[in-house]
């Protein structure tokens, strides 16, 4: 059994992370003490067979903390907080000993999400093979359904369905990754714009990237270093010079040796 | 993925054998084999051996499997002949067989020239009853318990003319948990082992084992622990085909799941080459050619259209071929449709998230085609065409496809066009890599085939005794010549003496 003052120590934390609005330094320092709590009881890697409701509830504390970074915005956190999880998510399910936890999929999710504003497209994609889940039903779980839908519209290139869709977070954690999400869309949609147009009226531009204002888009183009031509209202993409078609000679004298010696080889 | 799988892998090397003969007798034949092959420390014999498995299994009983243990071990008393006929039912004929065999075998061997057979032909036996329980499932529980007793047994013999056997009993072993559906907590003890393995330079046992837990992660859908596990250990090159060919299948799965196409692609390509032929192992085949489609088109091609013609194929892979054609038609809708039809299947394939991703794919050839047959269209055109939701994807998109190289083009966003560019001339520094690529594969093969070959011991002899000869002809040549010169000398003198 857990000792009795780390089962306050978690009743507070329930309390402090619960209350409207919730307060963050206190959830912060209680969980700094119940991880201590749980390493000393042994249940923060937990390795045998252990009490149920002990495992219960270092789950839970677990959950609270990686919600907890992202409402601090403490992202390498979070990621210490989901791999911790991942024995209590995937070891104890396939002995069927721990009941499924309600907060396992919208961690789940956000950690999905996480890896796409990051542009680890397939670490994503193997973090999604890994759910236990069937794959057809993926899409009717609605916190896995939106970072699977947001890869696909990235992948496609129908960034105008991510920019709609980034109010519909089917949690409140959801949000914050909202921004550094859209900064990965206004880089990838600056980069296709730099291949596919030659020069785009300012105001085009704008409504391309989601800039409401055009200073921000002139910090932006500056940034990607645009020229920016004020008076004509446009912008225009720095063309990469045609490259230079060069044969390659000691490569392809290196190549035409290296097949000479095999040939002699054979005959 | 379950059984279709395996069975048929387990039908590599299965060679032709004769039909004629009992299962007894060649049991017996085998175990003679072994003997040979301990005595002489020749591993080739026991590998013929163990090439029998697939098909003796199929034609196992309890009664042949009595029988044998009987003629073998002749010896009454022996441990090893108690330890495995507990094994066994002792069903009402067996009584009269037993006295058949005892009356009968010391009749012809005298009971004490018998000396009691290898521990490898015990391990043999172990692993032919272990096969023999696994065939009905309600033997599975005692086949796990003969499956530990068995690991324990091969673990304190520790014989190194054992190995070939040991892998083969892995295998069982971890076919029989996986019939119990626990494999998850078989990794420790493969692990394990697999460790002993490698210390050992057990090339066999380990590549069964690395395979063994490779499998259990993808089971469960543990890619990452998977692909750890591959970067920590090195597959035994003399491992057999058959590892091997499950090894890069595992491998292409893997790197499937993690968006490298051309390296899965690779290893596909290997499991296909290395694999027995389609008919004798024609789960595996398709197994690998599921995948292999699957992520073909992910990279952007679109396979062959007699793939789909082969009499093994045909049935299986209906669902994947209308996904072809939906890709290559570049129809969205279709691709939709066909992918609604035939989810069960993918889903059992466990290629269900692969095919979900070619969607992209699907747009980027529509894309691709229109490029192709128009120099100029409108955004509007391209929106309708492809069932796209608005322009304003359409632009997105289109910027997007020509960011990745799909079409050469530019948008003209004032006058909501796409203006196709022309076609990159087929010449370049690219063509020369491919070309170079090409032939390196063939030269490797080529060194590879020549590395495969097998020497035959003192075959050189026949050669030294083929030069000797030769040298011996030569000098008699050479003699000859010499007395000829003579002659020839003389010729003249004679000619003057003339």
């Amino acid at each position: 059994m857990a000792p009795p003052q780390l089962v306050t120590l978690f009743r507070q934390l329930q309390q402090a992370f619960t209350a409207r609005p919730c307060d963050l330094q206190k959830c912060g320092t209680l969980l700094a003490q119940l991880k201590i709590g749980l390493i000393e009881a042994g249940l923060l890697m937990p390795s045998g067979d252990e009490n149920l409701e002990d495992l219960v509830m270092a789950r839970d504390v677990l959950e609270v903390g990686a919600f907890w970074s992202i409402r601090s915005r403490d992202i390498p956190s979070f990621d210490r907080y989901f791999s911790q999880l991942q024995t209590f998510y995937n070891d104890y399910r396939f002995a069927s000993v721990l009941p499924p936890s309600p907060r396992e999929y919208p961690v789940r999710g956000l950690y999905l999400i996480r890896l796409l504003t990051q542009n680890r497209i397939a670490d994503f994609h193997t973090t999604l093979e890994s759910l236990p889940l069937a794959a057809d039903s993926l899409t009717a779980n609605p916190y896995i359904q939106h970072p699977v839908n947001l890869e696909r519209w990235l992948m496609e290139g129908s960034y105008s369905k991510v920019w709609n869709a980034r109010e519909e977070a089917p949690a409140e954690e959801y949000k914050f990754f909202v921004d550094s999400l859209m900064g990965t869309i206004r880089n990838e949609i600056a980069r296709c714009e730099e291949a596919a147009y030659e020069s785009l009226p300012i105001k085009d531009a704008a409504t391309l990237l989601f800039f409401t204002s055009q200073s921000e888009l002139l910090s932006f183009a500056q940034q990607r270093g645009w020229q920016v031509n004020v008076s004509a209202g446009t912008i225009a993409f720095a063309k990469k010079g045609e490259e230079k078609t060069e044969i390659p000679r000691e490569k392809l004298i290196q190549t035409n040796l290296k097949l000479a010696r095999e040939l002699e080889q054979i005959i | 993925m379950a059984d279709v799988e395996m069975k048929p892998l387990d039908d590599v090397e299965a060679k032709e054998h004769d039909e004629k003969s009992s299962p007894v007798a060649e049991i017996r034949s085998n175990v003679a084999l072994i003997e040979r092959a301990v005595s002489t420390l020749e591993p080739r014999f026991t590998h013929r051996v163990l090439r029998t498995l697939t098909a003796l299994r199929k034609r196992l009983d309890d009664a042949v499997l009595r029988d044998a243990i009987g003629e073998i071990y002749t010896n009454d008393d022996s441990q090893a002949k108690k330890a495995l006929l507990v094994w066994l039912p002792a069903a009402p004929p067996q009584d009269h067989t037993m006295d058949v065999d005892t009356t009968h075998v010391p009749s012809t061997h005298p009971k004490h020239a018998q000396p009691e057979p290898v521990p490898e032909s015990e391990i043999y036996f172990r692993l032919l009853i272990l096969h023999h329980l696994l065939m009905s499932p309600s033997n599975y529980k005692k086949a796990m318990t003969l499956a530990h007793e068995t690991v324990q047994r091969m673990q304190a013999l520790n014989r190194r003319s054992m190995d070939p056997i040991a892998a083969k009993v892995w295998y069982a072993v971890e076919r029989t948990y996986e019939l119990l559906g626990e494999l998850a907590g078989a990794r420790p003890l493969f692990l394990a082992a697999q460790r002993t393995a490698s210390l050992r330079h057990d090339a066999e046992t380990q590549a069964t084992l690395i395979n063994c837990i490779l499998r259990s992660y993808i089971l469960y859908n543990l890619y990452d622990q998977a692909d750890k596990f591959v970067t920590k250990t090195t597959f035994p090159a003399s491992a057999a085909n058959a590892q091997f060919s499950r090894y890069h299948y595992y491998l292409g799965r893997i790197h499937a799941v993690q968006l490298k196409y051309s390296a899965a692609h690779d290893d596909l390509e290997q499991a296909e080459r290395r694999a027995p032929p389609q008919r004798t192992a024609p789960g595996f085949y398709q197994a690998v050619q599921k995948l292999s489609i699957a992520v073909k088109l992910l990279m952007g091609e679109i396979p062959e259209r007699g793939l789909f013609r082969q009499p093994v194929l045909e049935k299986a892979l209906i669902g994947y071929f209308e996904i072809v054609k939906a890709v290559r038609n570049g129809s969205l809708s279709q691709f939709q449709s066909t992918l609604s039809k035939y989810a069960a299947d993918f889903e059992k394939d466990k290629t269900y998230t692969l095919i979900v991703r070619l969607r992209q794919n699907v747009i980027k050839t529509g894309i691709r085609r229109l490029s192709l047959s128009y120099s100029r269209i409108s955004l509007r055109d391209i929106c309708v065409k492809l069932h796209l939701d608005s322009e304003e994807d359409a632009e997105y998109i289109v910027g997007k496809a020509i960011r990745d190289g799909v079409i050469e083009g530019r948008i003209v966003h004032e006058k909501g066009w796409m203006e196709c560019g022309g076609q990159k001339g087929g010449y370049g520094p690219e063509v020369s890599d491919v070309f170079t690529a090409r032939i390196q594969y063939c030269t490797n093969l080529h060194n590879e085939s020549v590395k495969a070959m097998r020497y035959p011991l003192n075959a050189h002899r026949k050669d030294l005794v083929a030069a000797e000869n030769a040298r011996e002809r030569e000098r008699e040549l050479a003699k000859e010549i010499a007395e000829g010169g003579d002659l020839d000398d003389e010729g003249p003198d004679l000619g003057e003496g003339f």
